[in-house]
């Protein structure tokens, strides 16, 4: 699903991500982990599109995407670090919106609504206005805006960021039950959240890939053995 | 085709859905009605004074014989002052334009979703064009208001051709104007820089005039050719001319093609 060769950015003189080199299968639910400024958000603002790398190849779904931009980017939904609304609209109008965004048929868009706000829960919210929401629906209405249309891919980042503990545990459902179906790129700060959804883990350190392991490999079935693996990995 | 309108749309709905476009439809119509009304009391103080004269007309230079009619009076008079007061609102409609996509960060969303970016800047520049339309659009009831109520010793009342052209002369300086303020706003991420800049463009490009009758030639040629107020000058008499509507196509065009780049640009410096 995602071919990652070679990939560099750099900002002027600061190399934030350094010749990454991974795959990403179909139907997989992959952690990506960091520190901050690791270049998590950058890798994931390339794999989406929204910013060039300054060298190297990402295909998503076979698709280049500085190539075929527009024919990747139907094949992805994006959930941003912060969910990107417009405080103005009711969440039944951005769904709206973001569905003729995507290009989503118009004799499709009610039903789609419906599916994504069942999905995420926020049926009840559909009337109010985004800009009244609390953090955890605005983190919802995030994802439901990245499931619409139904993308292959879904690159989530820091989902359940701002969530309280059971928002947290419907959410990592939500995206348990998206496998399979959907190729999932989590980012997170949270291992626990990654040991429990996730099946494969990339951790990411000074831009540079340091693993790209399935969790069981990884872990060697400890119990505490993401934690120590990833403290052990990026702590120079 | 359908993303530029739902995007067009969203822009409109943006608008008129949080209180700013009517505050200043509200401070547009307060002070163009106030324009209007010191139009007509000055308008009926000479004609006062004409009458009172014995030759009437004959005693009055030529240059002040616009005042014989309402059209050339007072409605050429108002759009004139129109044309100034966008260049003051304009740059109110214009700053949010992209400036609270990037504060609200859903520019990224923009930019992620398969849409192009030439369909942003469309759809955008037809939804700020749709709100300045509304903005000085409302006023086009003053002519309305006049040729109902008003009168004329001769002829028409007013001289439709000629309000229409003059309108529409405004409308093309509205539609200038919010080209202009939309590529300044896709460089910021704060509204108040975008609007301060707009206006300070908007301004130096009215100034221009003024500035041209101080050079010498060719200089002076050339600044009264971009200056805003020539172009418009053969329009708002109610002479049609094809060069402004070429000039400020172009102008439109240009700005659009700016703001093209602009967007496209940021995702490389980012």
């Amino acid at each position: 699903m995602i071919e990652v060769e070679r990939l560099t950015k750099k900002y002027r003189d600061r190399v934030a991500i350094d010749e990454l080199n991974f795959t990403i299968g179909e139907g997989e639910i992959v952690g990506f982990l960091g520190p901050n400024g690791a270049g998590k958000s950058t890798t994931m603002k390339i794999l989406t599109g929204f910013m060039p790398p300054t060298s190297g190849k990402a295909k998503v779904a076979g698709f280049d995407l500085f190539e075929q931009p527009i024919e990747a980017k139907k094949r992805i939904g994006y959930l941003p670090e912060t969910p990107p609304l417009y405080p103005e609209l009711t969440v039944r109008g951005y769904l709206k919106y973001v569905c003729e965004l995507k290009g989503v048929p118009r004799a499709k868009v009610k039903s789609e609504i419906q599916r994504v706000a069942e999905g995420t829960g926020i049926v009840s919210e559909l009337d109010r206005l985004t800009g009244v929401l609390s953090k955890g629906y605005r983190q919802r209405v995030g994802i439901a805006q990245a499931m619409l249309g139904a993308p292959p891919l879904l690159i989530l980042d820091e989902p359940t960021e701002g969530l309280d503990p059971r928002q947290r545990k419907e959410v990592l459902d939500l995206i348990k039950s998206l496998g399979g179906k959907h190729t999932v790129v989590l980012s997170t700060h949270i291992l626990a959240e990654v040991k429990a959804i996730c099946r494969k883990v990339l951790i990411i350190h000074r831009g540079k890939i340091v693993a790209d392991e399935s969790m069981a490999s990884l872990t060697g079935g400890k119990e505490t053995g993401l934690e120590d693996k990833f403290i052990a990995l990026t702590s120079e | 085709m359908r993303t530029t309108f739902a995007i067009m749309k969203k822009e409109l709905v943006s608008y008129l859905t949080t209180p700013w476009a009517w505050v200043v439809f509200t401070v547009t119509s307060f002070l163009s009605s106030l324009f209007f009304i010191g139009l007509l009391v000055s308008f009926k103080q000479f004609h006062d004074e004409v009458h009172q004269s014995p030759n009437g007309w004959a005693d009055v230079p030529a240059s002040l014989h616009v005042f014989r009619n309402l059209t050339d009076g007072v409605v050429v008079n108002l759009w004139q002052t129109m044309l100034v007061l966008t260049l003051f609102v304009a740059p109110f409609l214009s700053m949010r334009l992209f400036a609270e996509e990037r504060r609200n960060k859903t520019f990224e969303l923009l930019m992620t979703t398969p849409v192009r970016p030439i369909e942003i800047v469309l759809g955008k520049y037809l939804g700020a064009l749709g709100i300045v339309i509304c903005t000085i659009g409302v006023t086009i009831v003053f002519p309305i208001i006049l040729s109902m109520i008003g009168s004329s010793q001769s002829g028409d009342t007013l001289e439709w051709r000629t309000v229409m052209m003059g309108y529409g002369a405004l409308l093309l300086w509205g539609a200038t104007n919010m080209a202009i303020g939309m590529f300044i706003s896709s460089m910021t991420e704060s509204q108040m820089v975008a609007a301060l800049v707009s206006f300070a463009v908007a301004l130096a490009w009215m100034l221009l005039k003024m500035t041209a009758s101080g050079l010498d030639e060719p200089f002076r040629s050339i600044l009264n050719y971009l200056s805003f107020d020539q172009q418009l000058s053969s329009l708002l008499k109610g002479v049609l001319d094809v060069k402004p509507l070429v000039f400020f196509g172009s102008v439109i065009a240009l700005f659009l093609l700016l703001t093209h780049r602009s967007i496209e640009a940021q995702r490389w410096t980012q």
